[in-house]
């Protein structure tokens, strides 16, 4: 093989084998990591120096085989098909080795150069199962490692290893099937057109099991090279399974199902542990109906209490410096210039004041949540209850990534298998109340109207995001088909890694977001200062005068929440003229600020998520749903309210 | 099947995409299960693999497509 300047190495596996932590334990906390499968949905990529080499590290959603079947999977297969890839690390959970094999056969069928990783090595042990390494490269031809990707244990023979094999003649032992298969195949091989090697530029060995597999697409390739190949392939694949008595789309895979147990018995043996442990009386508990429902909602009430106790400490504590700052910076200026340093000044104060507190400790829960295996957990019970309301347990996991940022819990829908499901859980994840809406509910609600109402406004949201799922259902003729998922033992969140996410999403935060809310509180500033302000929230004033009961200043503050949801809140103290929102607004007027806040237009990054992963008419659609929610919802309350 | 129950899969109907699907976690014709758990409301089934512990669930619907025999209390 000649040698490139650069080395493509792709990380393949199954989903939640630890393909991620072990990209980011190379290359720095590059991609998000969970204990749930599919935390990765999109292929990501890194360039990393690694033995003097040039290496390109490909992360892939998992797949549980090469017949894919959601987008996520569907992206992982066409990268490892393109031939751009010098070696494979296939990943694999050696706690659950025996399902992870199956994969790993057909990697060695694409005849790639390969190398395993055995990660989770220290659970497979504590479960009993001991692995004979060597025998595993005897009877495959490719070399395995034992990893624990979240320790970072033996990655670095790991990637060691992937370049040498890269430097190295690859010859792995393709597996010997059952004699009449191995005749069909070398029937079917005599006839291999010469044209469709031109075409296909694969392994003729990959390409054979790829179609009598039922690959839809490689039928469809063959069918447009040799369409009469295609028709003896496919007399011989029904007469195979016919001999069998097996489904045809079946026949191969229990071949290779055999291969795979008889190369599980050979290097693994299974000591039989008793008693159960602490993590499964746990897991017993969070999944029995009662003790669970109570613990997820339990832990969803304590995550946003918590955010708040924690981000009103931390903002009591910064508030005095701050203070002091304002006055000396606002002193220095007059004129002109006096405007553009309140701007900055208030924007300045407005990120590490009134956001960073409260989104720091909601970022920490979520990523213990996310790498506990919860999410799964709350899917299983949730499921059955979200049926009733066109959804299903899959959904929950985007909604609840939701709570953090609209956009990633967008992109996760990206693992749901069937079209509908995927675009309703799109629409939905918008009326959740991402990290940003709940800095303005936590620093509203939380603060002037007490923890009744703050409690009442993420039920009521959760009930207004279950209610318009239920309506958009009924719109659609076919009723959501069931889940199917995985569920991963629950594990101990590792410190070091939580604080790496953790300053990994607050990395985005401060290079993304606070800029723009500094630029805009300057422009603010200057739109106040010319007046210009005064002409928008005109232009708003039939929507919150007359329909929320809003004074008319607040029209600016929820044109910029359409940019950044946090703008809204921080505007609001510059808009109102006033640090105290308390002594402007009503209680009810809060409220129903609040509640219009957290409803509306998702921001900018939400619609054009929106665009990329549903196109464009999910993206106006949902803009026009929020809108219409929020106007119904904020305005009835509003004038419900005002009787009283 | 009743919930601390195992069984063998005997059979799963229901299409080729269903049948991929579920043997891409490892549920496979027979393979020995145990029904973990059932979720409230009609929800999934929780089915644990008695041989490498993994565990999967499975749509209340689904589920019917499974068919087992050999029924043995955990």
């Amino acid at each position: 093989m000649p040698l490139r300047d650069e080395l493509v190495i792709a990380l393949a596996g199954q989903p939640n084998c630890g393909k991620s932590t072990i990209f980011n334990a190379v290359a720095g906390f590059k991609v998000n990591t969970g204990n749930f499968a599919g935390t990765t949905v999109s292929f990501t990529e890194t360039t990393v120096y690694l033995g003097g080499r040039t290496v390109r590290l490909i992360d892939l959603p998992g797949t549980y085989s090469i017949s894919s079947h959601d987008i996520a999977e569907k992206e992982a297969r066409d990268y490892l098909l393109s031939g751009n890839v010098d070696v494979i690390i296939n990943v694999l959970d050696a706690s659950l080795l025996s399902r992870s094999l199956e994969l790993t056969i057909q990697l060695i069928e694409m005849s790639i150069p390969m190398v395993m990783a055995l990660n989770m090595y220290d659970e497979a042990q504590e479960k009993g199962t001991v692995i004979d390494l060597s025998m595993l490269k005897a009877l495959t031809g490719v070399e395995a490692y034992p990893v624990i990707a979240v320790e970072g244990t033996g990655v670095r023979e790991l990637f060691e290893a992937s370049i040498r094999v890269a430097r190295e003649p690859f010859w792995p032992v393709q597996p010997v099937y059952d004699r009449d298969v191995e005749e069909c195949m070398a029937e079917i091989a005599e006839r291999y057109p010469a044209a469709l090697k031109d075409a296909l530029d694969m392994d003729e060995r990959f390409v054979i099991i790829r179609l009598l597999e039922m690959d839809e697409e490689f039928e469809q390739r063959v069918r447009e090279t040799d369409p009469g190949f295609l028709r003896f392939v496919l007399e011989k694949r029904r007469a195979l399974a016919e001999m069998h008595n097996w489904p045809e789309a079946g026949v191969f895979a229990s071949h290779r199902h055999a291969v795979v147990v008889d190369l599980f018995e050979q290097v693994a043996r299974v000591i039989h542990k008793t008693g159960r442990s602490l993590r499964e009386r746990i897991d017993h508990f969070i999944i029995n109906p009662a003790g669970g429902f109570a613990a997820i909602i339990g832990l969803l009430f304590f995550m946003f209490y918590a955010s708040f106790k924690l981000g009103d400490a931390i903002s009591g504590i910064i508030q005095a410096p701050l203070d002091g700052l304002g006055r000396i910076v606002t002193g220095t200026a007059g004129g002109l210039a006096a405007v553009a340093v309140s701007g900055l000044y208030d924007g300045f104060v407005a990120g590490v004041g009134i956001v960073l507190p409260y989104l720091l400790p909601l970022l920490i829960l979520m990523a213990i949540l996310e790498d506990s295996g919860l999410l799964p957990r709350i899917a299983f019970m949730v499921d059955g209850l979200l049926h009733r309301f066109g959804l299903h347990g899959k959904s929950a996991i985007p909604i609840i990534l939701g709570y953090g940022c609209n956009v990633p819990a967008i992109m996760a829908a990206r693992n749901m298998e069937y079209e509908r499901d995927r675009v309703l859980t799109m629409l939905i994840v918008p009326f959740i109340a991402c990290s940003a809406r709940t800095v303005i509910i936590l620093a509203l609600a939380g603060k002037y109207l007490g923890a009744a109402v703050t409690t009442g406004i993420y039920a009521g949201n959760i009930l207004v995001a279950l209610a318009v799922s239920f309506v958009l259902s009924r719109l659609q003729a076919d009723p959501s088909p069931g889940i199917i998922m995985d569920v991963p033992p629950l594990r101990r969140p590792y410190p070091g890694l939580v604080a790496k996410k953790v300053w990994w999403r607050l990395k985005e935060f401060l290079a993304f977001a606070w800029p723009v809310i500094v630029v805009s509180s300057l422009a603010l500033a200057f739109i106040s200062h010319a007046g210009i302000d005064r002409m928008i929230n005109g232009l708003l004033a039939p929507v919150t005068t007359v329909l929320l009961n809003l004074p008319e200043a607040t029209g600016i503050t929820l044109f910029l929440g359409i940019f950044r949801k946090e703008l809204t809140l921080l505007m609001l103290n510059q808009a109102l003229g006033s640090g105290d929102v308390s002594a402007i607004l009503t209680p009810d007027q809060i409220l129903v600020l609040v509640v219009f806040t957290v409803l509306y237009i998702p921001c900018i990054a939400t619609i054009s998520t929106l665009w990329k992963e549903g196109g464009w008419k999910v993206a106006f659609y949902s803009i026009a749903l929020n809108t219409a929610v929020a106007l119904l919802v904020a305005g009835s309350l509003a004038h419900v309210l005002n009787l009283f | 099947m009743k919930v601390g129950e195992t069984a063998v899969i005997s059979t799963i109907t229901g299409g080729k995409n269903l049948r991929l699907r579920l043997s891409g976690l490892g549920i496979r014709q027979g393979k020995r299960i145990r029904l973990v758990r059932a979720a409230p409301f009609r929800g999934p089934l929780l089915v644990e693999d008695v041989t490498s512990g993994a565990r999967t669930m499975i749509g209340h619907g689904m589920a019917g497509s499974v068919e087992v025999c050999d029924h043995a209390p955990s």
